[in-house]
């Protein structure tokens, strides 16, 4: 899977906009948005609303985690267990991705965010690799990673699989010949 | 005059603190439980000079240039002043000392201690000391004569001694204190304190009083009281000049007296009554600093220019010269004289006027009369009735102390205490933030934001819009110091109070303006202000410190101007609506009096709200009044309740919405910003413990419901009850914007009107269910015509005949009068009752949407054919006469042709299920209640309307064509559309739903041959023999529902095939409707009771599905 195809289920996400101008509810394949209020929070997929506000159409509201404090207390969590802790949005990093990118005049301390935003990215991302490391040098035959996101996963997959499935092959060449020595 | 309390500062942390004055009195000299002795240079000195002494430090006494303090290493220290430096330990105790003091020379210090010693110290020589012993306990405080002859110490062995000092032996000793085992168990610290200069009185605080005692006799000469003194007397101190005592109490009070005519001339209370424990008198008498126990400095300022006065004035002679006959002769003598009874007080005189003769009289503190309540309102008689003053030896004080009569302590403090005006609201806009703030609101409404920034850099005003649309956002350079603004889709108003060079200006951007000039500007008259603006469509208003209101129109011209009758609060505007609201009177006891002003500004400008009282809740002020987007005045009160005009209840204010309901917290906050009324919201920004949002971050809008206070909310009762009166009230906007000939939304009143209608019948059917009837007819009483019929169908089916009966002549009274309506042809006028006016619109919805009413009827069809004839044929007469279309109704062979002819009476149902005494009464009556609930959706909002027009039809409209021919009639009733509507009549009878298979034989024989067969029925022919051969003795009804039965066991494609062949000929658009009618109506019969279940798989009947739940 494409980093991109995971940001494109990303922007399935519904965020809040105040759209500056009116219209009246729209039907869509997905699902009915609007209506929109000038200046009435309304709630609409990631991608229409990153849309409209490249259009100066509306200003996003920023998710509720997307907030310094709740995201300081996240990466000490995050760091204090080994564990990975459950995120709040499973597409924390895609949308934080696609929100500061296109909308960091509407989010408040956008910076500070997108630090720590990647502070945790980075250790969930360590954890990941180090769980990885010992699943391999034990060769465990299973392992159970609870609360990671669809891009952490993606970001290890090929990798792992490949890397998996070499050590397999080169185990089995190694298993006929320690037999044949024995 | 009293004098002025300060604010407390903060001096120490928390714990005992003392206070003393420098020499000169340029410094406030302050120490506390934190070791620090700081020095003040005033009260408002932000950086006092602090010097570390210890670590606590217990009492600072200043003299010379010499600081000592009793410190808690058990030491008396000596620092210099006001360096600080350093000076050597005076004296040393075992523990440490509670109070050290110096003589009125500066040469001797006298420290008590908690080692039940008092030690008196040479400050030039510390090694001369004397120690005096004699207390059983830690000495609390002590006290030097001013002419070194005595001292005084207070111990918490609850006695007061005076000592020589030259022997270093009691003179005298007073048990009158508490006994206590600490210091800090001690209820008072009972600071002693000589009279300065001649050393005549000590003043000792005893429980809520100060005792005086005499010099040399140290006999009790007279106590100090006053009522206001609930708790203990903690410290006294004497004024310089030895006329005043001030007192301050463990409950934060303090007074001051005069002690020669024993009256309290002044009462204080410390701003947070915390405990003051250190007083000192400023040298030269006018001012007096205080700490309490949380380390908090205070002053009272002005104190001895109140007392200057009753100073002079006094005589200090005759004070022992009179004895009680001359006492109360003279008060006899007043009371006579002065033939009043409230001035009995007679100090109020000489302190009011110096010069008066009784001052004499007035100035014996010894005499014991009641002179010490200085009052200069007026005191309450009972208090100072003669006979009131008592004379109350003190038992400790032995004879002497017994000949002098005590004060009598009953005063009672001269208060009003009646209701207290409050502070009348400042005007305000809607919808702004507080003017001083740097970042504020200057108006948040729908339209869009202004903001105004008045900070070091800037002063600027932003307007910005909700939709970009309207116009793009503007910032503008705020020269002229706007504080007022107002925004509407055509205009921005700004205005500026004015000053002394310039006059109060309003400004208009009036950006919608087609030509080249988008501004305009006013000056108001000099001395005029503006205090409230709003912006309406093409005008705008200003009310003013003048007591008036100012329209312009939009483009500048000067319109009218007239006055209000109080100072305004706020305006709001709304196309041609102007609310204003004004203080009407002054408010008491926290509440605001305000008026409010609803006018119509139009073309036939009028005056709809009169100046009514505005209600607010308890205790609270308006915090933001405006329009609902609808046009409907709406206030919000500081409380955070809601209200609404209801305009069709005489213009009253319905409570609609408490926003401190949904606060988290007490101190959070909804900041309204707009109302919706269609649909329901109420636009809000919610602000963490305040209660206006701050400019940035960019508060985001949320969207409240609205929930009017209804009882028992919780049950389904109250809950639809509030449902249904929300509704009501928040689609009055609909008859008001018709009136004044606003376009409105027929679609979505026709959905308001079908939602309050479902209600209705929802709370009629939950009223059947718990067996109210009466309940039930009051109900129907708020129903529209068409919706009565089904609740009379309802009933019927739920075998309550008596409710039926009358509602059935309840229905007959609505469509009587809507009938005579329609014939005076009436203007619906928003203010008719609203119920009426619904009608109306229904009937209107109706032509537009059609209607499946005759789906009902249709249904009842069988039935009515049992209805007793005669009575029926009477009331259709009545229908018939006034209706000319009766007779164009398609004649139809029918068993009973009078019935058939005229409109059969729907409310005869009930009768019809009574008096059928069918078989199948049971299934039956789920049938009709199905069938209701089916067509109960378009039922609801179609209607009744529809009945009074063409009330002939219905019974004969077949169900699915009923929208062609219900339009077809009512627009073109005159012309000749038999033709039609015979087609459609006779698609109605093929389609004779299923019930027909459930009426009993005869009927089911009289319908037969005029009507084409249902699928069902064409089966049951066919299998009705092998029915019949398999159970010889069945009666006809058990022929059917066994056939039922069996008809149900056939598979769906056999069951479509009989159906097929039923109506082959039928329209093929309305088969499937059949389909599932019959369907259903097998089903049914197949099934008792579960009929709710089973109709969930139809679509229309599922929505309705409401109402099954009560008939199980």
């Amino acid at each position: 899977m494409d980093p991109a195809e995971v940001e494109f289920l990303a922007e399935k996400e519904m965020v809040k906009i105040i759209p500056n101008f009116s219209l009246d509810k729209i039907y869509l394949i997905g699902g009915d948005l609007g209506p929109f209020n000038p200046g009435l929070p309304v709630e609409v997929p990631v991608w229409l609303a990153l849309n409209l506000k490249q259009r100066q159409k509306c200003r996003i509201v920023p998710p509720e985690w997307m907030d310094t404090d709740k995201l300081e207390d996240i990466r000490e969590q995050e760091r204090k267990l080994d564990t990975f802790t459950p995120i709040p949005n499973p597409y924390y990093m895609e949308l934080t991705k696609l929100l500061l990118n296109h909308a960091a005049d509407n989010i408040p301390k956008a910076d500070e965010i997108r630090t720590l935003v990647k502070d945790i990215w980075d250790t969930r991302m360590a954890k990941l690799r180090l769980s990885a490391d010992s699943f391999i040098s034990q060769q465990e035959a299973h392992a159970q990673l609870d609360n990671l996101t669809l891009m952490e996963i993606n970001t290890t997959r090929s990798f792992l699989l490949d890397s998996l499935n070499y050590m397999y092959k080169l185990r089995s060449n190694l298993q006929p010949g320690r037999s044949k020595d024995y | 005059m009293p004098c002025e309390r300060k604010p407390m500062r903060y001096g120490h942390s928390e714990g005992h603190t003392d206070v003393c004055f420098d020499d000169q009195g340029k410094c406030i000299v302050t120490c506390g439980s934190d070791g620090d002795v700081r020095i003040w240079e005033s009260l408002d000195d932000d950086d006092p000079k602090s010097i570390n002494v210890g670590e606590k430090v217990y009492s600072v006494a200043l003299k010379n240039g010499k600081l000592v303090t009793a410190v808690s290493n058990n030491t008396v220290q000596i620092h210099t002043f006001p360096d600080g430096e350093p000076d050597g330990i005076l004296t040393r105790f075992t523990t440490n000392a509670n109070h050290v003091t110096f003589n009125n020379s500066g040469s001797r210090v006298a420290a008590g201690s908690s080692d039940f010693l008092v030690k008196m110290v040479e400050v030039a020589d510390s090694s001369q000391q004397k120690t005096l012993r004699g207390h059983d306990a830690p000495v609390l405080s002590v006290a030097l004569d001013p002419s070194d002859e005595f001292l005084a110490s207070s111990s918490c062995d609850g006695s007061v001694a005076v000592w020589s000092i030259e022997s270093q032996t009691q003179v005298a000793q007073w048990k009158v204190l508490q006994k206590s085992s600490d210091v800090t168990n001690a209820k008072s610290l009972c600071r002693l304190a000589w009279q300065p200069r001649s050393g005549k009185l000590i003043a000792v605080p005893v429980d809520l009083t100060i005792q005086l005692y005499e010099r040399n006799t140290w006999t009790h000469v007279s106590t100090l009281s006053d009522d206001l003194i609930t708790q203990v007397v903690n410290v006294v101190v004497w004024s310089p000049c030895g006329k005043f005592l001030a007192a301050g109490t463990v409950g934060g009070n303090l007074l001051i007296w005069d002690v020669e005519a024993k009256l309290c001339i002044d009462r204080q209370k410390h701003e947070k009554g915390f405990t003051v424990c250190g007083m000192a008198w400023h040298p030269s008498g006018g001012r007096i600093a205080y700490t309490d126990t949380e380390g908090c400095l205070g002053l009272l300022e002005g104190v001895s220019s109140s007392s200057s006065t009753v100073q002079s004035s006094k005589a200090t002679a005759a004070k022992e010269a009179n004895d009680y006959d001359d006492l109360f002769d003279e008060d006899d003598d007043r009371m006579l004289d002065e033939d009043m009874s409230d001035s009995r007080s007679p100090v109020k005189k000489p302190i009011m006027e110096d010069e008066d003769d009784d001052d004499d009289d007035d100035l014996m503190p010894a005499t014991g009369r009641p002179r010490n309540r200085g009052s200069f309102l007026d005191d309450d008689d009972n208090s100072q009735d003669p006979s009131s003053v008592k004379l109350d030896g003190l038992p400790e004080e032995g004879g002497s102390s017994a000949v002098l009569p005590a004060v009598a302590p009953v005063v009672s403090r001269p208060v009003y205490d009646g209701p207290m005006p409050t502070q009348p609201q400042r005007a305000f806009q809607p919808g702004s933030t507080p003017a001083h703030l740097m970042h504020r609101f200057m108006m948040w409404n729908s339209v869009g934001i202004v903001r105004g920034y008045n900070d070091d850099q800037d002063n600027a005003i932003d307007v910005e819009f909700h939709d970009t649309a309207i116009h793009h956002a503007m910032h503008l350079t705020n020269t002229l110091g706007h504080t007022m603004a107002d925004l509407s889709q055509e205009a921005v108003l700004l205005a500026c109070e004015g000053t002394d060079e310039l006059a109060s200006k309003i400004q208009c951007l009036h950006f919608s303006c087609w030509d080249t000039h988008k501004d305009w500007m006013v000056d108001l008259p000099k001395g005029e202000d503006v205090r409230a603006l709003c912006l309406g469509q093409g005008w705008a208003a200003v009310a003013t410190s003048a007591l008036m209101v100012r329209l312009f129109s939009i483009g500048g011209v000067q319109k009218e101007i007239f006055s209000l009758p109080g100072a305004v609060v706020c305006m709001a505007g709304h196309g041609e609506q102007l609310l204003i609201a004004y203080h009407r009177g002054t408010g008491f006891d926290g509440e605001q009096a305000l008026g409010v002003q609803l006018l119509q500004l139009g073309r036939k400008k009028r005056q709809v709200i009169h100046g009514e009282p505005l209600p607010l809740s308890r205790k609270s002020y308006l915090a933001w009044m405006g329009f609902s987007a609808e046009g409907t005045p709406c206030c919000v009160d500081s409380e955070g309740v809601v209200r609404l005009l209801n305009r069709t209840l005489g213009n009253t204010w319905t409570p609609v919405c408490n926003t401190r309901e949904t606060c988290k917290s007490k101190s959070d906050h909804y900041w309204v910003v707009g109302v919706h009324e269609n649909p329901q919201q109420l636009r809000c920004i919610p602000c963490k413990g305040a209660r206006f949002p701050p400019t940035l971050p960019r508060p985001a809008v949320a969207v409240l419901p609205f929930n009017m206070p209804y009882c028992q909310t919780t049950t389904e009762k109250g809950q639809m009850e509030e449902q249904y009166w929300r509704s009501m009230l928040f689609h009055n906007h609909y008859g008001f914007l018709s009136s004044s000939g606003y376009e409105i939304d027929s679609e979505s009143q026709a959905q308001a009107e079908k939602e309050q209608q479902e209600l209705l019948m929802k709370m009629f059917a939950l009223s059947c269910k718990l067996e109210r009837e009466f309940r039930c007819v009051e109900l129907a009483e708020l129903m529209t015509h068409s919706v009565v019929t089904l609740a009379i169908r309802y009933a019927s089916r739920s075998r309550r005949m008596a409710l039926a009966q009358r509602l059935s002549e309840l229905a007959l009274e609505k469509a009587n009068q809507l009938q005579e309506e329609e014939q005076e042809d009436e203007e619906p006028a928003y203010q008719r009752e609203y119920r009426e006016s619904n009608q109306m619109n229904s009937r209107q919805a109706q032509q537009e949407n059609g209607c499946e009413e005759e789906e009902v009827e249709e249904e009842e069809y069988p039935q009515e054919e049992q209805m007793d004839a005669e009575e029926s044929t009477e009331t259709r007469k009545k229908f018939l006469n006034p209706f000319k279309k009766g007779g164009k109704s398609p004649e139809k062979p029918s068993p009973k042709p009078v019935s058939r002819e005229g409109r059969v009476n729907p409310f005869k149902v009930s009768g019809a299920g009574k008096s059928s005494g069918s078989p199948a009464g049971q299934p039956r009556t789920t049938n009709v209640l199905d069938s209701m609930t089916m067509s109960r959706k378009p039922a609801a909002f179609s209607g009744l309307s529809k009945q009074s027009k063409a009330p002939v039809l219905k019974p004969l409209a077949p169900k699915p064509k009923s929208k062609t021919q219900a339009t077809l009639l009512q627009m073109s009733a005159s012309k000749g559309n038999s033709k039609k509507l015979e087609d459609s009549q006779s698609e109605a009878e093929k389609v004779k739903p299923a019930p027909v298979a459930a009426t009993p034989p005869v009927l089911k024989e009289n319908t037969e041959n005029k009507k084409p067969k249902t699928g069902f029925q064409l089966w049951l022919e066919e299998n009705r023999k092998s029915i019949l051969a398999d159970n010889p003795d069945f009666e006809e009804m058990d022929v059917i529902k066994e056939g039922m039965g069996r008809f149900r066991t056939l598979s769906a494609e056999e069951r479509l095939n009989w159906t097929e062949k039923a109506k082959g000929d039928s329209d093929p658009k309305k088969r499937k409707r059949e389909d599932e009618d019959e369907e259903k109506a097998a089903e049914q019969m197949e099934s008792d009771e579960a009929s709710a279940k089973k109709k969930k798989p139809l679509d229309s009947s599922a929505k309705l599905s409401a109402f099954a739940f009560n008939k199980e």
